[in-house]
């Protein structure tokens, strides 16, 4: 067994274990060896203390995380059969900031963390991705600040805020706020016109055969070429299977086996622990390994995230790559990159939509903590993937929580029977260097993942 | 110190939220300080340098930064199969200044309320008093959860052409800690006159009467220096959760403690007496610009 032992660049840490059978990797661990017991913490707090607590599990995907707990507690009133009403304009906002913070992870996500390894991967000059030092990694971490601005203007801050609460959010923007959200929007398109993709959004948007790829002129186009040159269109695949958990921000909810999409039933998606260890014993068998839980739907492992969502959705370009590169590590990275010009407009058009005359928050008639019991779900899209909170009351206290995460879906350690989604995906690796980008291309984030 | 100070950011249990706030500096601000400092080792921006070799080699650091709890448990958590207690101590032996970055490195944060491992606090409380009285200059706490990003560069600046910095009793920066996130706030005159909002989601009303606001009870800069450059929680609506004072996060902390309707807590300094003093005056008067929508836009 070969191990890289650790992932550098990701959220927190991960060690990949490799076994090879005549150079090709026959079997894959992803180890998370860190634990902080987020859903332990949660037990016996004030229900609405949920708000603060839960986006604190990830520093870069807080708001999913917020919005997901929202959904979760606004279910706990539907399922104890009280009314509660949430004004289409809040609604709107709390999508907003969904979406400016998933433009904020996929752009850091690619300079950042993904970029560093492909330019890696060829001899020729591509200085200016460097990390701290390069052109193009500053002008990223300079976008991706001034994208976040428009958040802060109606979230008051990024990260770790909690502007949204059962029946509403606590902000009301003014004209003058939309207009200035629009703005950060719009330096959002121009960076993913000028530096990101060479041509117009109006004209990418169009995008719609295999062959437009040709059109791209700037750093995708980098991605691209060493990607062919490279072969990563030709790694990184796994079960071919896309699971999406929320309807959202224009995202169809459902999933894709071969070519059969279908939609879900909550009941059919089980966490399992055969490898992850137990919080709660002094001793752990041998065969556990991981803090890692693994999840499937059906009994079956799906990957989540920007290519399940492209696919799911039918957004062109995406299905044409896809059915020409399968699930590769490349059809996995442009899909993310795509999502980028697809939630800029996106963003456009919520904006448009906001009615300020309407009210942000209409207070519900009971509070949380006098429902002496209800259990509820909130589910929602994270940059990563499909997010799911799960939460039960019992009077006036959190009695459980549970947190299914996208990496979860991607990265859990798989069944006694099956490996999970990237392990698969890593499984006839012909080097460590194939294997550590095809982990990549999922985005390795192991404070969700092991929470 | 060096023309350039090396600055090395250490993680130990966090949710990385130190980092991207840091990502979230003004621009140009960012470039400044990546041109006036040298990172030498970020474990999620840099490429160039890995943490061991950097601990077994006899390079001195300047500042080091420090984002997480620290625990000597490695049940629950290990970096690069150390403790994160164990590392912090090799770097401590290597750093000049130490810097507490967030609210979970000065005093454990939210981390510290996982009670299967009670072993999670802050970088001072685990140094312990033996070692750090060695050092050259007092453990710096940023508190803050996060922490603002100006915060830390404003510190880094102050110490790098100082050589030191004023700390108040809990080690942060009386520049940045002395006043009250109250101190700025757009709503302060709702306060002055005890003007409630209905409920949340409004632009008008002090958030301090219902919606437990800690403002006036926690020292931060937050309406001082803006957050991302243009706002913050309790300007837009979002009360307070004091997460720069120790005892964040505590119980409740979407609403306001009351005793028979009056705030359990009265803002930092005033006594009771003069508290409802001033309130019992200043709520009979109605005034109908503060009683009002502050715009009526039309439907």
């Amino acid at each position: 067994m070969k191990t890289v032992d650790i992932i550098e660049r990701i959220e927190g840490e991960a060690h990949l274990k490799l076994e090879w059978r005549n150079s090709v990797v026959k079997d894959a661990r992803i180890e998370f060896l860190n634990f902080r017991g987020f859903e332990y913490m949660l037990v016996g707090k004030p229900p609405l203390d949920a708000l603060v607590y839960t986006p604190r599990v990830c520093g870069i995907c807080g708001q999913a995380h917020l919005l997901s707990c929202v959904n979760a507690l606004e279910n706990l009133y539907k399922n104890a059969n009280i009314d509660l009403e949430v004004p289409k304009k809040a609604k709107l906002i709390r999508e907003l900031g969904l979406a400016i913070e998933t433009l904020d992870s996929h752009i850091k996500w690619f300079y950042l963390f993904i970029m560093p390894d492909v330019v890696s991967l060829s001899p020729n000059d591509y200085k200016e991705y460097e990390p701290i030092k390069g052109q193009k990694w500053l002008a990223a971490t300079k976008v991706a600040s001034d994208i976040m601005r428009g958040l802060a203007i109606f979230g008051g801050q990024w990260p770790h805020t909690s502007y949204m609460l059962p029946g509403g959010v606590m902000c009301d923007p003014t004209l003058i706020d939309l207009a200035t959200i629009e703005n950060y929007i719009d330096q959002g398109i121009t960076f993913f016109e000028k530096n990101l993709s060479g041509v117009s959004i109006s004209e990418y948007l169009m995008f719609n055969n295999v062959e437009d790829i040709n059109k791209l002129t700037a750093d995708l186009k980098d991605f691209k070429d060493i990607s062919f040159e490279y072969g990563l269109n030709n790694i990184g695949k796994s079960y071919n299977r896309f699971f999406v958990i929320a309807d959202i921000l224009g995202f169809k909810s459902g999933r894709i086996k071969q070519i059969n999409a279908g939609k879900i039933n909550f009941e059919k998606i089980k966490e399992h622990d055969d490898f992850s260890f137990d919080a709660t014993a002094s001793k752990q068998s041998s065969k556990k390994y991981t803090w890692a839980k693994t999840v499937n739907y059906d009994e079956m492992f799906f990957e989540t995230g920007p290519m399940a969502r492209a696919l799911v959705g039918g957004r062109k370009f995406i299905k044409a790559i896809h059915k020409e590169y399968d699930d590769s590590a490349y059809t996995r990275v442009m899909s993310r990159m795509d999502e980028v010009a697809y939630l800029l407009q996106r963003c456009k058009k919520i904006i448009k939509s906001i009615d300020i005359s309407e009210p942000s928050y209409i207070q519900p008639q009971v509070k949380l903590k006098d429902i002496p019991y209800s259990k509820a779900r909130g589910v929602v899209e994270a940059a990563r993937g499909s997010l799911m909170h799960e939460v039960e009351i019992e009077k006036g206290k959190i009695k459980s929580y549970n947190l299914i995460t996208p990496t979860v879906w991607n990265l859990g350690p798989g069944s006694k029977t099956k490996p999970g989604t990237a392990q698969k995906a890593i499984i006839g690796s012909k080097s460590i260097q194939e294997a550590t980008i095809t982990l990549r291309s999922f985005d390795v984030c192991s404070v969700c993942t092991t929470h | 110190m060096r023309i350039k100070p090396k600055v090395l950011w250490f993680q130990g249990i966090t949710c990385n939220g130190n980092t991207h706030s840091l990502l979230c500096a003004n621009p140009s601000r960012m470039e400044l300080f990546l041109n006036s400092f040298d990172l030498i080792y970020h474990p999620s921006l840099t490429t160039q340098t890995n943490l061991l070799d950097i601990i077994n080699s006899d390079e001195k650091i300047d500042f080091l930064l420090i984002e997480g709890a620290i625990s000597d448990d490695t049940k629950f958590f290990s970096i690069l199969n150390h403790s994160v207690k164990d590392l912090l101590s090799k770097l401590v032996s290597k750093s000049t200044y130490i810097v507490s970055v967030g609210s979970c490195a000065s005093y454990g944060g939210i981390h510290a309320k996982f009670e299967l491992n009670d072993d999670i606090t802050g970088v001072q409380n685990s140094l312990g008093k033996k070692l750090t009285s060695k050092l050259k200059h007092k453990v710096i706490n940023l508190t803050g959860c996060p922490v603002h990003p100006e915060w830390i560069l404003q510190t880094l600046f102050i110490v790098k052409s100082q050589g030191k910095i004023q700390l108040d009793e809990e080690h942060r920066p009386v520049d940045l800690y002395s006043t009250l996130t109250h101190h700025g706030c757009t709503r302060n005159e709702y306060f002055e006159w005890k003007v409630e909002p209905e409920h949340f989601g409004t632009k008008e009303g002090c958030l301090f009467y219902n919606q437990g606001c800690r403002g006036p009870m926690t020292k931060s800069s937050c309406n001082k220096i803006l957050w991302n450059g243009v706002n913050s929680k309790t300007r837009l609506g979002m009360p307070c959760i004091g997460c720069t004072e120790t005892d964040f996060p505590r119980a409740n902390m979407l609403e306001t403690n009351k005793n028979i309707g009056i705030p359990a807590e009265v803002p930092l300094g005033i006594s009771k007496r003069a508290y409802l003093s001033i309130t019992g005056v200043a709520k009979t008067f109605k005034i109908s610009r503060l009683q009002d929508k502050l715009i009526n836009y039309d439907e």
